[in-house]
């Protein structure tokens, strides 16, 4: 059973169709990376699984339960955590008491502490959970982005641009993060910009162009496909 | 219990306070003593405010209506129905934590931002005043008078000047305590991350309503209970002083100059600046109207000016800086991981 399916999901903001009947499926252990061009939807697609969008229509499922119009902080009590594109920051909390808030969904306040410490250590935050998220560099934002979704103990991780704004170097650190927690049973679908870090990082990828799915495959196919080289560069003139 | 409170009941420091105040009544003329009770009313008060206000961040213009809820309606209760004044302050603490619900719900329900959230407890607060002003039943615009205070403790009697004081500063601790409790359990990891960013607080499992609900209703309960030792300590429940949105406005500048979301912090500010404000009046309330407000406000000012985020922060930096004797640069504001 797929750990997580979306079913002709769509969502309009006016006249605008930012998504629309999109479908896919994501099985238990994979990394599933969501591309396509800038203003494509793939922002609201994340909204409307975590809870923060309502859809006008179709159906989420996760672990076989239908969870639309759930509020996103019972999702995550469920076991479906998201980032966020925009790093938010807490200004008056420590990366520490952040990822220990979030530890808190599942666990007494103690264990908690110690939980979120560990989980600092494991994304490579040791030494700075007494800073605020504030006056970390982007690249400790991002994986303090990532820490408090592993925090939670969800077991579906929604990744919103976690890599864009860093150098090709940079983004090594999270994505052995994000491997190794892959490789301890955690799912992953990552929205990204970032194409080089993507096509490594994904098992398998869903293209969305102007809000609907045009494409969808292992990365190797993905590249090859028509329809997605013409969202990318535009249609060739005597096509 | 969690750390944080075993910590603070075991203080030396806490105890000392205590006891100091508690001994005031010995030392000090009635003149002064009716300072320090003021004092303690708006360091409770503040400290209540400050669950909701500092600690999670929603500045609630509706406090007014629970100190009124604790003073005129606890006294009609009493007044008017003959209910025993400790059961009537009991209901009215009940029906402060009802209407704090019921605000809490309405911010949840309408999304409203903090200046929102302001401006719609405010128009709470400014309705409330005309109703207790338009309804008989809690005294009307010439309020309720209750019976001299003879020291009967089983009808909410203190026995004047320094019963009150005593009952106050047990009310006062027990707010400052409540704030060191949630300060240092999961609602207040809770509170703080709502205060610095609602949906990065709901991404994280944060239940928003529950929460804001909780905050808002321990805070209520805890204003109301304070307003009806007020109103006893007054014996005259006037609804343009009790009732009125001004107390509130008092309460959060109290709040914010001592230091808003930490425990001590509303305390530090209105064991100062009450004091200054009565001994002000006092002094040159008569050699030039208006002089008092004026060197108040001045002085408010430069606080504010000196430390944005209230003295106690100020105060703490000061000690550090004294123990050990260079300046010490502190990065974050936890109020949890601090010494």
């Amino acid at each position: 059973m797929p750990l997580l399916e979306v079913e002709g999901i769509t969502k309009r903001f006016g006249g605008l169709v930012a998504v629309n009947a999109v479908s896919f499926a994501v099985e238990p252990g994979e990394i599933l990376g969501i591309i396509g061009p800038n203003g494509a939807g793939k922002t609201t697609l994340f909204g409307l699984i975590s809870g923060f969008i309502r859809p006008d229509a179709g159906n989420v499922r996760f672990d076989g339960q239908r969870i639309n119009g759930i509020a996103p902080e019972r999702l995550v009590r469920r076991g479906l955590a998201r980032s966020f594109q925009i790093v938010q920051t807490f200004a008056d909390m420590s990366a520490l008491d952040v990822v220990t808030t979030a530890a808190l969904v599942k666990r007494p306040l103690a264990e908690a502490v110690a939980h979120a410490a560990e989980v600092l250590r494991r994304v490579g935050l040791s030494g700075k959970e007494h800073l605020t998220p504030a006056s970390l560099s982007l690249q400790d934002k991002k994986l303090l982005e990532v820490a408090k979704c592993v925090a939670t103990d969800a077991r579906l991780i929604l990744l919103d641009e976690v890599m864009a704004g860093l150098t090709l170097a940079e983004t090594e650190a999270p994505l052995a993060v994000i491997r190794e927690l892959n490789r301890q049973g955690v799912t992953f679908i990552m929205v990204e910009h970032v194409m080089p870090v993507i096509m490594r990082a994904a098992t398998r990828l869903v293209v969305i162009n102007f809000g609907e799915k045009i494409a969808e495959g292992t990365p190797e196919t993905i590249v090859r496909d028509q329809n997605v080289i013409d969202a990318y560069f535009g249609e060739a003139l005597d096509a | 219990m969690n750390d944080s409170l075993r910590r603070t009941l075991l203080s030396p420091f806490f105890w000392l306070a205590f006891l100091a105040i508690a001994a005031l009544p010995f030392v000090l003329q009635s003149y002064y003593l009716h300072i320090v009770i003021l004092a303690l009313i708006y360091v409770a008060l503040a400290s209540a405010w400050n669950i909701v206000g500092g600690i999670a961040g929603q500045i609630s213009l509706a406090h007014s209506l629970f100190v009124g809820m604790g003073a005129m309606v606890a006294s009609a209760l009493f007044l008017k129905l003959g209910i025993n004044l400790w059961l009537a302050a009991l209901i009215a603490a009940a029906l402060s934590a009802l209407m704090g619900a019921i605000i809490a719900f309405l911010d949840w329900r309408f999304r409203l931002g903090h200046l929102s959230f302001a401006l719609v407890t405010l128009a709470f607060a400014e309705m409330g005043e005309i109703v207790v002003v338009g309804w008989d039943f809690l005294g009307g615009a010439s309020g309720l008078f209750l019976p001299r205070d003879t020291g009967q403790f089983l009808q909410f009697q203190f026995g004047g000047g320094e019963g009150v004081l005593w009952a106050m500063l047990v009310l006062a601790a027990a707010c400052i305590l409540v704030n060191v409790a949630i300060l240092g359990s999961p609602l207040g990891y809770y509170l703080r991350s709502i205060r610095d960013n609602e949906q990065a607080a709901q991404a994280i499992g944060v239940r928003l309503l529950r929460n804001k609900m909780l905050a808002m209703m321990i805070s209520a309960v805890l204003t109301s209970l304070v307003g009806t030792v007020y109103v006893r300590y007054l014996t005259f429940a006037d609804p343009y002083l009790l009732v009125s949105p001004v107390i509130t406005i008092e309460i959060v500048l109290f709040a914010t100059v001592g230091g808003l979301g930490r425990a001590g912090g509303p305390a530090l500010g209105a064991l100062l600046l009450v004091p200054l404000g009565e001994v002000l009046r006092g002094k040159l309330g008569g050699v030039l109207p208006g002089l008092h407000y004026f060197i108040y406000g001045l002085i408010v000012i430069l606080v504010i000016r000196l430390s944005p985020a209230g003295l106690l922060p100020l105060l703490e930096r000061a000690i550090a800086r004294l123990r050990r004797k260079q300046p010490s640069p502190q990065i974050i504001a936890n109020p949890t991981a601090r010494p």
